[in-house]
């Protein structure tokens, strides 16, 4: 397949953005937006521009934190005070770690910007190194993204011809070096201290912290790590100021998100809306409702570590709390639909599957429970579980959540623990019927 | 509790009970200190804390979750409880989660019996398991090197095996591969596992995930005889277990004691122990009759060797009365043989197989002495190992010079073959075999012509620096490149780098100043190092690695013909009549024959002990031994030597006997007999004891401690030494009585770095030598003459 931008837009359908106001993505649509003219032309790098020639970094890194903004990746940390965190001196030099490892099962909004804005994401970098006091980034392209990665690394080496990466940038005196990394394909590695380690060329463990990367991080200096999107907002945060960013979004939730719509609804896509918009109007204005005219099932509002809503969560908003607040989390934002015909044992099975490949393997808990959770599973889909593998399960969850060395572990248990609290009867009938109660393999009694 | 709460302590409690630990400690560490288990897998405490088993979980009050003790560094006030249910059921998880990919092989398991997850599961786990699905199979075993053999199905990827290899030896080999449950420990086919600390891996393995080759099948661990000593096979004395089965050694086990080994056992030590388990090994006396040597009773031939030497030494007079000692045996057998010959015999006409150093001299610096320590190596800026290739003759000091690069040092490899150690150097040299002397006066020529000299003893030695300067003057890097074929520059660089270092140590191997340009090897590092101020603080020093076990407690006991023990000249007259007094003799003044000397024909009558001096002769020199009137040779095995011998006397390999060795840092450390001796052999002591009462001599000693007791009285260097004063963990000669302990068992005190104070107060503190220092320390070859 052809590498072009043009060819992904027509042969995706990926991008189907919608009318809403739209600040981070508002010049997706526009052909070539990958290269630097055409970025410049729409307004590219004047945010760098501004900033360089009229915010001091102090003052930029206020400003990101007045507005509010909170991290892209999933944990929703407020940008500025995370980067707050950087010692103010130290005897090595500090860094910035920008995690494109996009891997969460559900999500794919950092790929559409790499792969159709790659400038956006260089321009964010370069804001973050300057408001950070950073002198060399990092970007770590998760390895399967091949496109977006070649992409990243174009737009870095424009940049770099035009002036606005290297020495004295755009005459301000601020120096920056960015090296785009590409990981070889672990989950793991978007965990950011596994991440730092696959960017020293180590095998992909996570890190023990204390100390945390802001203090002992990437070859041992001070380090940021910051999600794609998230660097990718801080244009716009520049252009309009945060007191205009804030004007979008909730009370806690500030600004706008890009969701990812999957799962079985007419227009799955990337949809960039003010957080605290109501799941409904994703689900129902943007993604066209559910495939087929089906009944909605169930709903995993933040990719696939999150635990289930059912269809009578849809009026929550979609923002930190209210999400938090419905029993689950808004996560990396990626919203998967399941209609009626899901069998739920099978969904669940199958996100198992993937934490079982992907544990990196280091602790006990995620590396051996995983893989007895997948078996249980396994025969409670295939008609052969008993019971009380519902309360193994439940238990073998409970050894892992909270006991694993990295937050992975506790993701892998989210759908289970979840599924059987909202689907305890769905599991139940495939011990009693020996077989599916929805879908190709559903058994009656 | 009386010890007092001080800034540099923390104060907690576990389960209720209050400790004191150092600031950064782990709360493993606390607990441990009650006395409190608390059960760990991957965590080592040689190595990083890592986290990964998740086997040591504690509830902190104030954290919402369970924390890992091992990686948990204590705080004060911490409140920490090891017993309530969440931990409880945290830890039992977690051992569930261990065994249901863990086959149940115990029964056939190397380790079983000694295995952490037996021992846990009973002590903290669950007593079934809830696990009845599919456990994950890989072929069993696969060897990951010539010695050790890999069971994936055993491991817990608790990944001690793999930090071992990359984080202590720093060295390709084991790692882990795949991921998640499919995680294995592997090599890379490309990078073979050949390191000589392999086994170090068997003995971390919590499981028998790693189990050697020479221990399959073998034993239950339970039917082991197990007994703390000290290696007997190079000259780094690491402590050691001695695990004995009925009558054969199956393997050693390290015996941590930080200062030599920091806990660790080279390849050789744990696995080569196939000379004390052979079947070769002697056991009958045998004399020569009919030009056979033929099986005889020990009376029979104690007294043929006893009555013959005698005879001898009255016919010929004792000078025709020789014997070659050993650099294996303890010494406890050494100083008897010595004590035989001088005081039985009445002759100096003793010596052994060594490296050439300058003779002792009173108030000179004893240039065989490594005037640092191992540990010390810790803390150098810089180390030069020249001519020497301690990864395979000293294990564990190269394993130590790793962990002193970790630590920030500067290693400079300066040797004529490639060293394991060249891929971590910041200097790689190279030069032509044989010229080892050279390359150090080139060193000292540099540092006194370009005016690099440095510290106080320098700085008082005018003259003396001068001297020195004009004796390497024509020794320049560029004229030795000519000769040695070593790039001068590099080799100036180097000397530049050594003078102006933190704190240097030079380590050359005893070997070394056997070649031909090594006669001054020995005086000239010692001067480099005086000159240099690399002298008298730890983290500098200099000093010969020695070639065997007990090579450096030969020379103390005084297996020399110019010196009794302690190295107090045999022409010292006080000294003399000192120890002459204790032994109820009167000792000759002259100075014997040297080893070279006996065996070219200088006496009539050899009495070789544990050595085996046909290895060092030419074929054609090999005919001197059929030539001596009467030959004596004790040792375990018919050598080349024995075989020429009149009587054969059979001797038993260190695991067999009580003693000790002095091992290359000078430290002074038990070796206890781990197993019964071998039927119709003797201890070297014992046997010397039945000789000396063949002699007519009123020898007495029952026991080797009492030997060890008589040493201490006698030898200044050994002040205050014996069994029970030298403890599990031995001390650094010059050693001087210490305190006893509550309980009253004496103690001695050592030292870990030399200084040339010392020297200069005469490292003889009893002043039984004579050595007044009255002329103050000099450089080792303007006060020394060469052997």
């Amino acid at each position: 397949m052809a590498d072009t931008l043009d060819t992904v837009i027509t042969e995706g359908k990926a991008l189907p953005l919608g009318p809403y106001p739209r600040i981070v993505t508002k010049d997706f649509e526009v052909p070539g937006i990958d290269r630097i003219e055409v970025y410049r032309q729409h307004g590219g790098y004047a945010a760098l521009a501004k900033a360089l020639r009229d915010i001091p970094p102090d003052t930029l890194a206020e400003e990101v934190k007045k507005s509010g903004l909170r991290g892209r990746g999933g944990a929703g940390f407020a940008t500025g005070v995370k980067w707050g965190f950087l010692p103010k001196t130290a005897p090595k030099p500090r860094y910035l770690a920008v995690n494109c490892d996009e891997s969460e099962p559900g999500t794919f909004k950092d790929r559409m910007i790499m792969e159709v804005s790659p400038h956006l994401l260089v321009e964010g970098t370069i804001l973050a190194a300057y408001a950070t006091h950073v002198h060399h980034a990092f970007i770590y392209v998760r390895g399967e993204l091949a496109f977006a990665g070649r992409q990243v690394e174009r737009a870095v080496r424009e940049a770099y011809d035009a002036g606005l990466i290297g020495k004295d940038i755009l005459g301000s005196g601020f120096d920056l070096d960015v090296t785009v990394a590409r990981g070889a394909g672990a989950y793991i590695c978007g965990e950011e201290s596994a991440l730092m380690e696959s960017l020293e060329g180590k095998r992909g463990y996570p890190r023990l912290k204390p100390p945390f990367p802001a203090v002992v991080g990437l070859y041992g200096g001070p380090t940021v790590i910051n999600n794609a999107e998230t660097v990718s907002t801080l244009p716009a945060i520049v252009t309009l100021g945060a007191d205009a960013y804030t004007a979008y979004g909730t009370e806690k939730s500030k600004g706008t998100r890009i969701f990812c719509l999957s799962g079985h609804v007419e227009r799955p896509g990337n949809y960039e809306l003010p957080l605290g918009t109501p799941m409904r109007v994703l689900i129902e204005d943007f993604g066209g409702g559910v495939r087929g005219g089906k009944r909605l099932k169930a709903i995993i509002p933040g990719g696939s570590s999150t635990p289930f809503l059912l269809p009578e969560h849809l009026d929550t908003p979609l923002d930190f709390e209210s999400v938090a607040a419905a029993g689950s989390m808004l996560g990396s934002g990626g919203v998967i639909v399941l209609d009626e015909d899901t069998c739920i044992v099978a969904a669940v099975l199958r996100m198992s599957e993937f934490y079982r490949d992907e544990s990196c393997g280091k602790c006990t808990p995620c590396r051996e429970g995983t893989f007895w959770l997948v078996q249980l599973l396994e025969r409670l889909e295939h008609g052969e579980g008993k019971a009380s593998d519902l309360d193994l399960l439940n238990d073998i969850c409970d050894n892992i959540a909270g006991k694993v060395f990295c937050p992975l572990g506790d993701a892998a248990t989210s759908s289970i623990v979840s599924s059987i609290k909202l689907f305890r009867d769905e599991y139940l009938h495939h011990v009693r019927a020996h077989g599916c109660l929805v879908g190709p393999g559903a058994r009656k009694h | 509790m009386a010890e007092q709460p001080r800034e540099d302590l923390v104060n907690l409690t576990i389960d209720g009970r209050p400790v004191s630990v150092p600031k950064g400690s782990l709360i493993w560490a606390a607990a441990r200190k009650l006395g409190i288990e608390i059960p760990i897998y991957c965590y080592h405490p040689k190595m990083e804390p890592l986290g990964a088993c998740r086997m040591c979980f504690v509830a902190v009050e104030k954290m919402p979750k369970l924390a890992t003790a091992c990686t948990t560094v204590v705080t004060e006030g911490m409140v920490v409880r090891t017993d309530t249910p969440a931990v409880k059921k945290g830890r039992q998880g977690t051992l569930e989660f261990l065994l249901i990919n863990h086959p149940l092989d115990c029964p056939v398991c190397d380790k079983g019996g000694e295995c952490d997850l037996q021992d846990f599961t009973l002590r903290h786990g669950p007593g079934g398991s809830r696990f009845d699905v599919s456990k994950r199979h890989f072929a069993k075993p696969i060897p990951v090197s010539e010695q050790i053999l890999l069971d994936r199905e055993r491991c817990i990827a608790c990944q001690r095996c793999a930090r071992f290899c990359q984080s202590v030896a720093m060295e390709d080999g084991l790692a882990m591969q795949e991921r998640g449950f499919r995680t294995e420990v592997g090599v890379d086919p490309a990078a073979p596992f050949d390191s000589i600390f392999s086994g170090n891996v068997v003995e971390m393995c919590p499981v028998g995930a790693l189990t050697a080759k020479s221990y399959r099948f073998v034993s239950r661990p339970w039917e082991l005889k197990k007994t703390g000593s000290v290696c007997g096979l190079c000259s780094v004395g690491c402590n050691v277990r001695v695990d004995v089965r009925v009558d054969k050694v199956l393997r050693q086990y390290s015996r941590p004691n930080d200062d030599v080994d920091d806990g660790w056992l080279c390849d050789r030590g744990r696995w080569e122990l196939d000379a004390i388990n052979s079947q070769e090994r002697l056991r009958t006396p045998l004399i020569r009759k009919d030009g056979l040597l033929q099986p005889a009773s020990w009376d029979e031939a104690m007294r043929l060797v006893a009555g013959r030497l005698r005879e001898i030494a009255e016919r010929d007079g004792p000078g025709a009365v020789g014997g070659i000692g050993s650099t294996h045996t303890t010494n406890e057998e050494a100083y008897l043989f010595q004590k035989l010959l001088r005081a039985g015999l009445g002759t100096n006409n003793v010596d052994h197989h060594h490296g050439r150093f300058p003779a002792a001299a009173p108030g000179a610096v004893l240039p065989w002495a490594w005037t640092d320590s191992i540990a010390g190596l810790e803390r150098a800026s810089d180390i030069l190992i020249l001519g020497a290739d301690p990864y395979h003759r000293q294990p564990i000091v190269d394993l130590r010079i790793r962990k002193a690069i970790r630590a920030g040092a500067r290693v400079h490899i300066v040797t004529p073959e490639p060293n394991r150690l060249d891929r971590l150097a910041a200097t790689v040299l190279r030069y032509t075999p044989g010229h080892t002397g050279e390359i150090a006066r080139a060193l000292l020529n540099v540092v006194t012509a370009e005016g690099l000299t440095r510290g106080e003893f320098a700085a008082q030695r005018a003259a003396t620096v001068e001297a020195r300067r004009a004796s390497v003057a024509n020794d320049t890097p560029e004229q030795v490149a000519e000769t040695a074929g070593i790039e001068s520059a590099a080799l100036r660089a180097l000397a530049r780098d050594l003078a102006g270092a933190e704190a240097a140590v030079i380590l050359y191997d005893e070997m070394a100043t056997r070649e031909p340009s090594g006669a001054t090897l020995a005086a000239d590092l010692l001067d480099l190092a005086l000159l240099t101020g690399n002298f008298g603080r730890p983290g500098a020093g200099v000093g010969p690695l020695m070639e065997d076990n007990n090579s450096l407690g030969a020379r103390d006991m005084g297996l020399l013909p110019d010196t009794l023990p302690g190295y107090r000249l045999v022409a010292d007259q006080d000294a003399r009549a000192a120890l002459g007094a204790v032994w109820g003799a009167t000792l000759v003044g002259e100075p014997g024959q040297t080893y070279e000397e006996m065996l070219g024909g200088g006496v009539k009558a050899l009495y070789v002990l544990g050595a085996d001096p046909a290895r060092h002769l030419a074929d054609a020199q090999l005919t001197h031994l059929n030539g001596f009137e009467f030959l004596v040779v004790q040792d375990m095995f018919l050598t080349e030597t024995a075989r020429r011998a009149d009587v054969v006397l059979p001797a038993v390999a260190y695991t067999e006997k009580d003693g000790s060795f002095t091992n290359t840092e000078r430290r002074v450390q038990r070796v206890r007999q781990a197993m019964q001796p071998l039927p119709g052999a003797k201890a070297d002591w014992e046997i010397l004891v039945g000789v000396a009462r063949a002699l007519g001599l009123s020898w007495r000693y029952l026991t080797p401690a009492e030997i060890l007791s008589e040493i201490g009285r006698t030898v200044p260097l050994y002040a205050g030494a014996s069994r029970r004063a030298l403890g599990e963990l031995g001390a650094c000669w010059p050693l001087s009585p210490g305190a006893r302990t509550p309980e009253g068992r004496p103690t001695v005190s050592g030292s870990p770095f030399l200084t040339w104070e010392m020297f200069e107060r005469g490292v003889a503190p009893s002043g039984v030598s004579g050595a007044t220092g009255a002329a103050g320390p000099e450089l080792a070859v303007a006060r020394g003459r060469e052997e």
